[in-house]
């Protein structure tokens, strides 16, 4: 790099430092690959690739494990949380940049951070002793005599309701995801340029409309990286589930059902594992999570930053 | 005005990174105790070359030189000349103003402490010489501990100029000073300049010709990359010997 | 009912969703929050902080190990974490400008930010506490460090790019070799963003629980020995929440309180400041 002056030695030792201290991230992602996969070695000869990922079974005594109920744990909970925060976040970032007076953008926006910067363990800790009790007692029946009364999708809403459930770890996770969606959508809203939306009304369009049809379209490529981030941090979110989830690996169809999803899991029988290949099975769950979560946060990296290039220009 | 040249550019070609030419063949000398200004219409080399004489390029890679720049009887172009002890030589003033993050007084002393001056008033004495020199001293001396950054933009642009001469340079390069300032402040920074050439060879960038006719001893007219006339200023802006320059002058095109 | 009513209708019953939306978020908030400060408030007392855990049924516990043994292990985690961080933003804002290398570590610095912690937690625990045999403070310390490294990377990396590449220039042209310009100039004009980025991701860790349960433990003694298992509030609290005694739900609360109050106050002196530098 020819902008270290050449005589001095002091630069290039200094970027010679900088430069090590940078790869360390790419060290670190290469290194938990290699360890993973290490420490999963013994899993992955015995249950393979396909028969792990498909397997329901999991079973510390007969050490037989598969990932498959894990994984639909993780998947069916963090689908339900998006589900819900998708929406909610859509209109808290519409509200932000359309509606709200300017005097209320400012405290809506640190409402919005407070409850990012709230630790999992705290959502999770309140799950548990809150928000699991009115959803066994209000909520979970509630729904049971209104919707669960419905043919095909009443089977959901079937079981005793006991808050220990699917539902109330996906509420707890959709309000955890909503800050994110939130301020990505919010910051690409705000990157619509002005004009574009002065003309839409100069042709009598509505502010709903001006939204709709202006806003959303222009802005999509930053609410799909939004949500493809929230969908990512969702999958790795361990805490804010482990508390209301009931880690009980089964595949089931109501919501009133404990679950167990991957990072459950690990919190929960980590450090309970006795035997070398249900410790092994642990590290390929992790190994499972690890990959899935990279390549879904790179998804949203890819949108974000073609967003970010298509604003740009 | 003496006409004892400074520095001296050969020859000079130089290349942006990529192929690109910007500069071609240009020899241009620059007199000691004089203002040398640059005129032309823009993207015509002259910030380009102004930029060769403290290796400003060299920050950026795979631009390349072709030709001498004499200064002192050696070849700063030539690799073994150290850009660092070249560059507290020439100094350089830029467009924006660009105060450091300090106080006014360590914006000033900065230069001096790369230079290995730590003296507390060996340092003093010579940030006021410095502000003295750029008729900042009566504005500034009871606030030399306040951020730069409280300055107005034209002692902004003076405060770096007094940086600049802090450090003694044998030249000091402007890049448009007063580009970015109100005429006030422009016509204090241009009887600046006036008197700063009796100490340091001065090469001035500008794209307005009435100031490179009323600060300048020699001007250059360039186009293209290439310097197409370089005379006397009075010369250059009564009785051009170029077409173009007498074109570009009297307003028929840039 | 005409077209033009029906738009404004719809219009009308769109934004009063947003609205409802927006106000939902803070429904929320103020519900965890309050919810927090309410159970928390009454389980500060001064044996909280200045008592050792008790066994169940036995009165008058507290959790001073849990305080200590947090702060050590956030110490240590910033001590390791912030300056690879700032020196790592350094070499992609400032040598590496510009350049695909910079580019790539930038983008999977963002990608390692969202990388599940609890698989950070298995990493440390195979390289860290499998080795040698037992869970140790410095293994959660480490882990801690990891999450740290590359939110510290990608804001100084952002902050030092706020800094007007002329200024740099304006330091070259007064002869300064570039580690002098970076240290001299770059890092005071980028000062108070990177400060306000460590402050961020210090808050963003002291309330790491997953990536502690494997590698720092939990330890209900008092116990400074960074080579042992240290207690840490947040794995406490998962115990003592999860466990079956009123004494430790009310404690857990306790310790919730300090921890969402030090994060919020980190978080919100973080946002003034931002505030008032780059307005």
């Amino acid at each position: 790099m020819p902008i270290i002056s050449k005589k001095n030695s002091v630069d290039s030792i200094f970027s010679l430092i900088t430069g090590v201290a940078s790869s360390v991230v790419v060290v670190l992602i290469i290194g938990i690959l290699v360890v993973l996969l290490r420490e999963s070695s013994l899993a992955i000869s015995r249950f393979g690739v396909i028969h792990f990922l498909l397997s329901t079974d999991w079973n510390p005594v007969k050490e037989s494990f598969g990932a498959a109920s894990t994984i639909f744990g993780t998947f069916v909970t963090t689908s339900l949380a998006l589900l819900i925060a998708i929406p909610l976040a859509l209109g808290i970032a519409i509200f932000v940049t359309e509606i709200a007076p300017d005097f209320m953008k400012g405290p809506i926006g640190i409402a919005i951070e407070l409850l990012a910067a709230i630790p999992s363990i705290i959502y999770g800790m309140w799950g548990l002793f809150t928000l699991a009790p009115i959803m066994s007692k209000y909520i979970e029946p509630a729904l049971q005599k209104t919707v669960g009364a419905l043919p095909l999708i009443g089977i959901l809403f079937s079981g005793t309701p006991m808050g220990i459930d699917i539902l109330t770890a996906s509420v707890i996770l959709s309000i955890m995801i909503i800050p994110f969606t939130a301020s990505i959508s919010r910051d690409s809203f705000n990157l619509t340029p002005s004009v574009v939306k002065e003309s839409a009304y100069a042709i009598g369009a509505t502010k709903w409309e001006v939204v709709k049809n202006v806003v959303l379209p222009y802005s999509k490529l930053g609410v799909y990286g939004g949500v493809a981030l929230s969908l990512g941090r969702a999958l790795g979110e361990t805490m804010a589930v482990a508390f209301v989830l009931g880690n009980n690996h089964q595949i089931t169809t109501s919501l009133f059902d404990a679950a167990a999803t991957i990072t459950v899991t690990l919190a929960n029988e980590f450090t309970e594992a006795d035997k070398d290949l249900y410790l092994s099975s642990l590290f390929y769950l992790a190994l499972v999570l690890f990959i899935i979560s990279f390549i879904v946060l790179a998804i949203a990296k890819f949108f974000l930053l073609k967003a970010e290039r298509r604003y740009s220009r | 005005m003496s006409d004892q040249v400074e520095i001296e550019a050969k020859d000079l070609s130089f290349y942006y990174a990529g192929t690109i030419h910007s500069l071609k063949q240009v020899n241009l000398s620059a007199h000691k105790m004089a203002v040398t200004a640059l005129i032309g219409p823009s993207g015509c080399g002259k910030t380009t070359l102004l930029r060769c004489f403290n290796r400003m390029h060299d920050l950026y890679p795979k631009n390349r030189y072709e030709g001498q720049i004499i200064f002192e009887g050696k070849d700063v172009l030539s690799s073994d000349v150290d850009v660092i002890k070249l560059r507290s030589k020439i100094g350089m003033v830029f467009q924006k103003p660009t105060p450091f993050p300090m106080t006014i007084f360590d914006n000033i002393a900065y230069g001096l402490k790369l230079k290995g001056i730590t003296n507390r008033s060996e340092l003093s004495e010579k940030v006021e010489k410095a502000l003295k020199n750029a008729a900042l001293w009566d504005e500034a001396k009871d606030k030399l501990n306040v951020s730069a950054y409280d300055l107005s933009g034209g002692q902004q642009q003076r405060l770096v100029i007094a940086r600049a001469l802090a450090v003694e340079p044998h030249v000091l390069l402007f890049d448009e000073p007063t580009s970015a300032l109100d005429p006030i402040s422009t016509s204090k920074i241009e009887e600046l300049i006036v008197q700063l050439k009796n100490n340091v060879t001065i090469i001035i960038v500008t794209h307005n010709m009435q100031q490179a006719a009323r600060i300048s001893d020699w001007t250059g007219f360039m186009m293209l990359g290439e310097l197409i006339e370089f005379d006397r200023t009075d010369k250059m802006f009564t009785a051009p010997s170029e077409k173009l320059t007498e074109d570009y002058i009297t307003g028929r095109f840039g | 009912m005409n077209v033009e009513q029906k738009r404004k209708a719809e219009s009308i019953l769109a934004l009063a969703l947003s609205t409802l939306a927006a106000f939902s978020g803070l429904f929320w908030l103020v519900f965890i929050l309050g919810d927090v400060l309410v159970h928390g408030i009454g389980a500060l007392t001064p044996a909280l902080f200045l008592n050792d855990p008790t066994p169940p049924g036995v009165v008058g516990g507290g959790l001073r190990n849990a305080f200590v043994g947090q702060l050590m292990i956030t110490a240590f985690a910033t001590l390791i974490g912030v300056p690879i961080g700032i020196l790592g933003g350094t070499f992609l804002a400032e040598y590496a400008r510009g350049t695909r290398t910079a580019r790539a570590i930038s983008v999977l610095s963002d990608i390692m930010v969202s990388v599940p912690s609890i698989v950070v937690g298995t990493f440390i625990y195979a390289i860290m506490v499998k080795t040698v045999g037992h869970f140790n403070g410095w293994a959660g310390a480490v882990a801690l460090a990891v999450i740290m490294i590359p939110v510290v990377l990608r804001t100084t990396e952002d902050m030092l790019s706020l800094v007007p590449w002329t200024l740099r220039e304006a330091a070259f042209a007064l002869g300064a070799p570039y580690y002098r310009v970076i240290i001299e100039v770059v890092y005071r004009g980028a000062a108070t963003g990177i400060f306000t980025g460590v402050l961020l991701s210090i808050a963003r860790v002291a309330g790491e629980t997953a990536p502690l349960l494997f590698t720092s433990f939990n330890n209900s003694f008092f116990s400074t020995d960074m080579r042992g298992p240290v207690a840490s509030l947040t794995a406490t609290i998962f115990q003592y929440a999860m466990g079956p005694y009123e004494e430790w739900h009310m404690q857990a609360w306790g310790a919730a309180f300090i921890i969402t109050v030090f994060i919020l106050l980190i978080t919100i002196a973080g946002r003034l400041i931002i505030k008032w530098r780059y307005k």
